[in-house]
């Protein structure tokens, strides 16, 4: 079709779009910079006149918030981030190197055959609230429930779909007859694969690390299902934010948010090529 | 590729006492390279198959056991439970007016949601077709709601409709004092917020996925039909989107799959209420099982969701499954 530019009104819906994209954003950022006297106040206050990161300071220091009269947050949300980042780290870790090995036996030696595609996605559409029950029992019987180990675990297998048909679907782009060409200068199976295609494919490496990190680091229910005391990450914090005290620590919840959601941003933005092949277990190439 | 399915004769086909041995898999001894990458291969998949046979088939496997019986946690361990036949899936399907209620209310934000994702993301892309200034920014732009944690997004949304919310505001701004509805009180006041917070969460995604299937539409029969006189509409309708099928039942599918286990954001939005009126199939089979303890009842209406969902991609997925098997290869 020939390019034609925008007429003023698509210029004017597009403009629409961008602000009621980023309004949410633009909220939850204004209330995670509020003091307490703004956070839920009648008329709503959209931007604070006087800006502060008390709310950020809180979330490490609970006794913080009191220079504003607040009584202090009961727990620190320090355990949360520090058990998002290890949980979500490891199991991308994880997730990426059994998913490489995958993709080289599923694109290289057509491992698995017809069927597994369909297998795959049907373990993406059981419902997580039901699989977790068998979690919490077998969990609770060999000692793994409460643990990072459980968890992680848990991401990894969950993830493990879309690491290798995302990592399977940058091999298929690089040729074969490559690696060939280094098995017959007499390098191993594996040492062609791993010091031929494994630099070639790079960049899809990174990306689908990222895009894992993305998954691991949002996912919610089974944290929330298979934590108690020991382990913790953001998203289970942040919910139990408003379970405890809802309605009074907006301001708190906020940048617990925010913080939650500023790597996230980052590793979408750095990866925005690659989210449809994700996304869609790399049906859509870009 | 597999190994060719070759019969080999060789000396350990007649190793029985000059006997043929039963016709076996090429794996004989003198195969050695064969067999070399045989294992290899096996080498390969053996983590992710061990992971995921501990991980999603042991576990799948319990609860459908689980699903036949009474269990309970406070009844003693899952071994001693008495088996009950499909009763859990009789009382789902016949007198649990809250799981068909949830089942039929999934199913309808569902279609609600992915229509006016559809269309959002479809008139999204064609957008961005034309020629602007700042385009790749807008583009950045226009995905961000996608990679926001939905714990995040249903809290924002949460904030966002509260009585004295921003929203509220506007709306007061514009229809007078005291029009502003209580929308975590009524009914389809609080649908409207999940259909709200579901379009902003996953219109992006529509719009990627799409924006790559119309950048892909490959030019010539386009030139062909704009030659031979059609209207841009028609060109659009006629030839571009035909040509997309394949990118939308994508699309469609993946969504679909996610917004049957939509979760999250409920959650954090109404916990299901007012009452039950915003309850999902997740969020119901949650509380039977986590606050209610009926983990077995649970499994079994996990059960019928996933026999559902399987039923749905399958159809979804018909008119497009070759094309879809041809791109994979």
């Amino acid at each position: 079709m020939p390019v034609r530019p925008l007429s003023w009104f698509l210029l004017l819906v597009l403009l629409g779009a961008i602000v009621i994209t980023l309004f949410p954003t633009f909220w939850i950022v204004m209330t995670a910079i509020k003091p307490p006297t703004d956070w839920n106040a009648a008329p709503a206050i959209w931007i604070p006149s006087k800006p502060t990161l008390v709310n950020f300071r809180t979330l490490f220091d609970p006794e913080a918030i009191r220079e504003y009269g607040v009584g202090g947050v009961s727990q620190a949300a320090t355990m949360s981030v520090l058990g998002s980042i290890f949980a979500s780290t490891t199991a991308t870790a994880l997730s990426v190197i059994i998913g490489l090995l995958s993709a080289i036996g599923i694109s290289r030696y057509s491992s698995g055959g017809r069927a597994t595609p369909l297998l795959i996605l049907s373990g993406r559409m059981f419902p997580p609230a039901a699989i977790a029950v068998p979690f919490v029992i077998i969990f609770s019987n060999i000692a793994l429930i409460d643990t990072y180990s459980g968890l992680i675990a848990i991401y990894v297998a969950a993830t493990l779909p879309f690491s290798t048909w995302m990592l399977k679907s940058f091999v298929d782009e690089i040729p074969r007859e490559i690696e060939e060409a280094a098995m017959v200068d007499g390098k191993s199976r594996l040492m062609a694969h791993l010091t031929v295609t494994l630099p070639l494919i790079r960049g899809g490496l990174f990306a689908t690390t990222l895009f894992i990190f993305i998954l691991n680091w949002s996912e919610f229910l089974f944290a929330l299902v298979l934590s108690y005391t020991n382990i913790e990450t953001i998203p289970v914090r942040l919910a139990k934010y408003v379970t405890a005290t809802a309605g009074t620590l907006y301001g708190v919840q906020a940048a617990l948010a925010v913080l939650a959601m500023v790597p996230l941003v980052i590793a979408g933005f750095l990866i925005q090529n690659h989210l449809a092949r994700g996304m869609t277990f790399g049906a859509v190439k870009r | 590729m597999r190994a060719a399915k070759v019969p080999i004769l060789d000396a350990s086909t007649y190793s029985n006492h000059g006997q043929p041995a039963l016709q076996r898999e090429p794996s004989a001894p003198s195969d050695r390279g064969g067999a070399k990458r045989r294992w290899f291969v096996r080498g390969l998949m053996l983590p992710g198959q061990i992971l995921s046979l501990i991980v999603l088939i042991t576990p799948l496997a319990v609860a459908f056991y689980m699903s036949f019986t009474d269990w309970a946690p406070t009844r003693g361990s899952l071994a001693a439970a008495s088996f009950v036949g499909i009763e859990n899936y009789q009382e789902l399907l016949i007198y649990d007016t809250r799981f068909v209620e949830a089942v039929v209310r999934t199913l309808l934000l569902a279609i609600v949601c992915l229509s006016i994702e559809f269309t959002l993301g479809l008139g999204l892309a064609v957008l961005f077709l034309r020629k602007f200034r700042g385009k790749s920014l807008a583009f950045s732009v226009i995905l961000t709601p996608m990679m926001v944690l939905p714990v995040v997004v249903g809290y924002t949304f949460w904030m966002l409709f509260q009585s004295n919310g921003p929203v509220n505001q506007i709306i007061e701004l514009i229809a007078g004092p005291g029009s502003a509805p209580e929308w975590f009180r009524s009914t389809p006041f609080a649908l409207a917020i999940v259909v709200i917070t579901e379009v902003w969460h996953w219109t992006p995604l529509f719009f990627l996925i799409l924006l790559s299937g119309l950048n892909a539409v490959p030019e010539n029969p386009v030139r062909a039909a704009v030659i031979l006189g059609a209207s841009p509409r028609q060109v659009f309708w006629r030839v571009v989107l035909p040509m997309l099928k394949p990118v939308i039942v994508v699309a469609f599918v993946i969504r679909s799959m996610e917004i049957i286990k939509l979760f999250d954001e409920v959650f954090m939005l109404t916990r299901g209420g007012p009452g039950t009126s915003t309850e999902t199939i997740s969020l119901y089979i949650y509380k039977l099982a986590f606050n209610d303890f009926q983990l077995a009842y649970g499994a079994a209406a996990a059960f019928l969701v996933l026999l559902g969902t399987l039923t749905l991609v399958h159809i979804l997925l018909a008119p497009v499954r070759d094309q879809l098997l041809e791109a994979r290869r």
